[in-house]
């Protein structure tokens, strides 16, 4: 019964969903703030310290608004997709080691249900930007899913090639393989790394990659009829999703929330979460420079981009990895 | 031969300048030059009342209006002085130029938004 | 399958109203039917009810970026009406103006450029740099958009030694960014995939659809009223026509930082040459007008600008013709857009620098019947011939 409560307080609050909506919307205070910087702006100042709390009135202002349904649009996928995409962003953080070596939720082939859950997101802003029934959010929409087409496939051949050194599709499998080895797999996986910082960019769909949402050329993509609640929905996915990117990205190069600690329990775990958020900060903080110093690409120019590039290099490091191990290094 | 991220180096930079931004309504904004344009003001009593200033307003925002009387050999004439409405006007400094008197100036007042329309008046 | 794709009257990708009926195969546009008139604001008529004292200052608000080079082809069409000579001192302090402006302007225009194609940074960084231009004409005129420092037979301020110098110094600053900007923006990468190839117009296209202004020159044609008939002193300051071969969009971006420095170098040659003297001759407030007909053209910062000025003698002008270079541009612009990729939209419609409330003019539709007609230059002449017989 105990267990019972203390998993359900673990998945609701720490490290579940409420620890999660707070660090993601931190996350986009770094993320603001350090464009910001680059830009030589200020960025948020006034709500907090340093503005830190201007993501989370944005989202309480959001929340108080009124819920516009378009009435030519379908009114029950309207809103569901808001819902499907926080929620697919919300239990993806549950696979992500955080306070342990081992996640809260870990099985063998969890990577794979990452894939699948990046996947759900997709199907969310297709099913939001299709049922509005705007001709933005339908070519949102469309753009958004021939995107993922693009960046899918290198992505998971990284995966491949870490779950291969690892010998295993678990993402806490992997980060425990890199506490026993004690060399992070970026050490074999330097261009993996790249591909999927690239492909990490496209998922979260920031420029260069922000083509489904490109303002200038059609509004807000798919999500220029949600408004309201249903944009807060969207905007909180968006930065779980973040978060979630940089967590897993952390997780398969950088060793997850890994890194010395002295073995007394509590305090082991205290330095685990802090280890987890440098490391992902580092990974907001390179998404977000690199967010601020390109143009948005075109959609074609993207995707043959993927695929010329990205998914040969993805494959010759599968390759590398299969040599390692063929000359036994790893 | 494009090269990827050749501005990043430029706006690393920036990190470690003061920003650009200056946090107008909580700080005055920068320092307004000699002659800035702003609200115009009137000193009445150098006025004559000649009516140049009216009749050169591109907006038509000078009218003149009837103050009192004044005596010349007995006979009672109208004295007039100009009413701005500031919310007609394009700041353009050409009653200031013409003013004979010399009575007219731009000031460096520029905050103009009222909740009443009487406030963005001139009148004597 | 085409689909019509309406943009506009309000869209994110226009700054100010206007409509565009995309008519787009998949991602590819194929026909593009604009329809200009949403801000006509009758400036020509209020011209003819006001004097040329007041006129001088409804001509500076025909546009919200580009303002004093509007006043200053209507002072030069009112002085040729005229025949009347301005003092020296004068025509520098009006060149100085007039460069500052093109400098500001296509800062401004680089800026949203960049903004278009998703280059958010360089939008920030660009206008930062725009500030010191608009610092400068803070400082010279008393405000930052609407001048005011022409009038008919000269200028209204003086330039003191130190704003002199306080120029020189930005100046200086401005250019060092100038350069970096011109050597940079050719070689990042996303910037030449967005804009190399994308909206092209040939130089024959260029020419038969008469382009204006950059759009003009990016497409390697040698045009530029400041060269080709030089007024003010254009010519003692031994101005060069920028071009560029490229005929598309980074043509278009190169060819107005290219401006802007040479701008530069006209500022400084003002300052380093200007000789003392007046700078105006005095007029009355409200004067006439000799019987005349003028026309004047001068370079905008968007391309050629015409004032064209008929006078009947009296102290209002009977006529006030203006031909702005984004109306000149619009045709190019529906050739550039042809074949181009709804992604592309955006940019190759900035790429002309458009003022579409400059542009609009007054059209009449008949909604019943679906009929469009606006006045003509026949119907113009025929007026004139009624009223002078000539």
């Amino acid at each position: 019964m105990l267990d019972a409560i203390i998993t359900i307080l673990q998945v609701l609050i720490f490290p579940g969903v409420l620890f999660a909506i707070i660090l993601a919307l931190l996350y986009e205070w770094v993320e603001r703030k350090f464009k910001a910087r680059l830009q030589n702006r200020i960025g948020p100042l006034y709500t907090g310290w340093h503005g830190i709390l201007q993501p989370f009135a944005d989202i309480i202002k959001l929340w108080s608004k009124e819920d516009i349904v378009p009435a030519e649009a379908d009114k029950t996928m309207f809103t569901i997709a808001p819902m499907l995409a926080l929620a697919s962003q919300l239990i993806s953080f549950l696979i992500i080691p955080v306070v342990s070596v081992y996640a809260l939720v870990h099985f063998e082939g969890d990577l794979a249900l990452l894939a699948f859950l990046s996947t759900v997101y997709l199907i969310a802003a297709g099913i939001g930007g299709l049922s509005s029934n705007n001709r933005f959010s339908a070519i949102g929409a469309g753009r958004s899913i021939i995107q993922h087409v693009g960046y899918e496939i290198p992505l998971l051949f990284v995966y491949a090639s870490a779950a291969f050194i690892a010998q295993s599709w678990s993402l806490s499998k992997i980060v425990e393989y890199q506490v026993k080895t004690g060399v992070p797999l970026i050490a074999f996986l330097g261009i993996g790394f790249g591909i999927s910082i690239i492909s990490l960019l496209a998922f979260i769909e920031r420029i260069p990659f922000d083509i489904p949402e490109a303002e200038t050329e059609i509004v807000a993509g798919w999500l220029t009829e949600f408004s309201g609640k249903k944009y807060a929905f969207f905007w909180l996915a968006d930065d779980v999703q973040l978060l979630v990117g940089a967590g897993i990205t952390a997780a398969l190069f950088l060793g997850g929330p890994c890194g010395p600690v002295p073995g007394i329990p509590i305090v082991d775990e205290i330095l685990y979460v802090i280890y987890f958020i440098i490391k992902t900060v580092i990974i907001v903080l390179i998404l977000a420079s690199i967010e601020a110093s390109s143009a948005r690409y075109k959609i074609t120019q993207a995707v043959s981009g993927f695929w010329k590039y990205l998914t040969p290099l993805s494959i010759l490091q599968l390759l590398i990895v299969f040599a390692l191990r063929l000359y036994g290094v790893i | 031969m494009p090269r990827v991220l050749a501005f990043l180096k430029d706006f690393l930079k920036n990190l470690s300048k003061k920003p650009a931004t200056i946090k107008y309504p909580f700080e005055p904004p920068s320092q307004l030059p000699e002659g800035f344009r702003g609200k115009i003001s009137i000193d009445y009593n150098k006025c004559v009342g000649c009516g140049l200033c009216a009749r050169v307003c591109p907006a038509f925002a000078i009218e003149m209006v009837q103050v009192g009387f004044r005596e010349v050999s007995g006979k009672k004439i109208p004295v007039r002085k100009p009413r701005v409405d500031v919310g007609k006007c394009l700041f353009c400094a050409q009653c200031a130029e013409v003013c004979p008197a010399k009575a007219i100036t731009l000031t460096k007042k520029f905050e103009l938004a009222s909740e009443k329309k009487e406030d963005l008046i001139v009148q004597p | 399958m085409t689909i019509r794709i309406p943009v506009g009257p309000q869209h994110p990708a226009l700054k100010e109203p206007e409509r565009f009926i995309f008519y787009v195969e998949g991602e590819q546009i194929v026909k593009v039917i604009p329809r200009i008139g949403f801000n006509h604001r009758g400036i020509e008529k209020a011209m003819e009810e006001r004097t040329y004292l007041q006129d001088l200052y409804i001509s500076e608000r025909v546009c919200g970026i580009c303002s004093n080079v509007h006043t200053a082809c209507y002072v030069l069409l009112v002085e040729r009406l005229m025949n009347m000579e301005i003092p020296e001192r004068a025509k520098y302090i009006r060149m100085i103006v007039l460069e500052l402006e093109r400098l500001h302007s296509h800062l401004l225009w680089l800026g949203v450029a960049f903004h278009e194609i998703g280059f958010d940074t360089l939008f920030y960084l660009v206008w930062r740099d725009r500030e010191i231009v608009m610092d400068l004409l803070e400082l010279i005129s008393g405000n930052r958009v609407n001048y005011a420092t022409n009038t008919i037979g000269g200028v209204r301020r003086d330039i003191s030694e130190e704003t002199k110098h306080k120029i020189l110094k930005g100046m200086k600053l401005l250019l060092e960014r100038l350069k970096y900007y011109r050597r940079l923006s050719p070689e990042e990468q996303t910037i030449v995939k967005r804009t190399l190839g994308v909206g092209p117009l040939s130089t024959q296209d260029a020419k038969r659809l008469c382009a204006a202004g950059p759009t003009l020159r990016a497409s390697n044609v040698k045009s530029d009223v400041r060269g080709d008939e030089p007024y003010l002193l254009y010519k003692e300051a031994e101005f060069q026509t920028m071009v560029s071969d490229l005929c598309d969009v980074l043509g278009r971006i190169l060819v107005r930082i290219d401006e802007c420095i040479e701008a530069v170098r006209i500022i400084e040659w003002c300052v380093k040459n200007m000789p003392d003297g007046p700078i105006r001759q005095k007029l009355p407030p409200i004067f006439k007008v000799p019987e005349n007909q003028a026309y004047r053209r001068v370079e905008a910062p968007r391309g050629e600008l015409v004032y064209y000025g008929v006078s009947d003698g009296s102290e209002k002008p009977y006529r006030i013709k203006i031909r702005t270079p984004t109306l000149a541009n619009i045709p190019a612009l529906c050739k550039m857009l042809e074949n181009q990729h709804i992604a592309d939209i955006p940019i190759v419609v900035a790429s002309i620098d458009p003022c579409f409330s400059c542009t609009d003019r007054l059209v009449f539709i008949d909604i019943e019947k679906g009929k469009k007609w606006s006045c003509s230059m026949p119907y113009f002449k025929h007026l004139i011939k009624k009223k002078f017989g000539r």
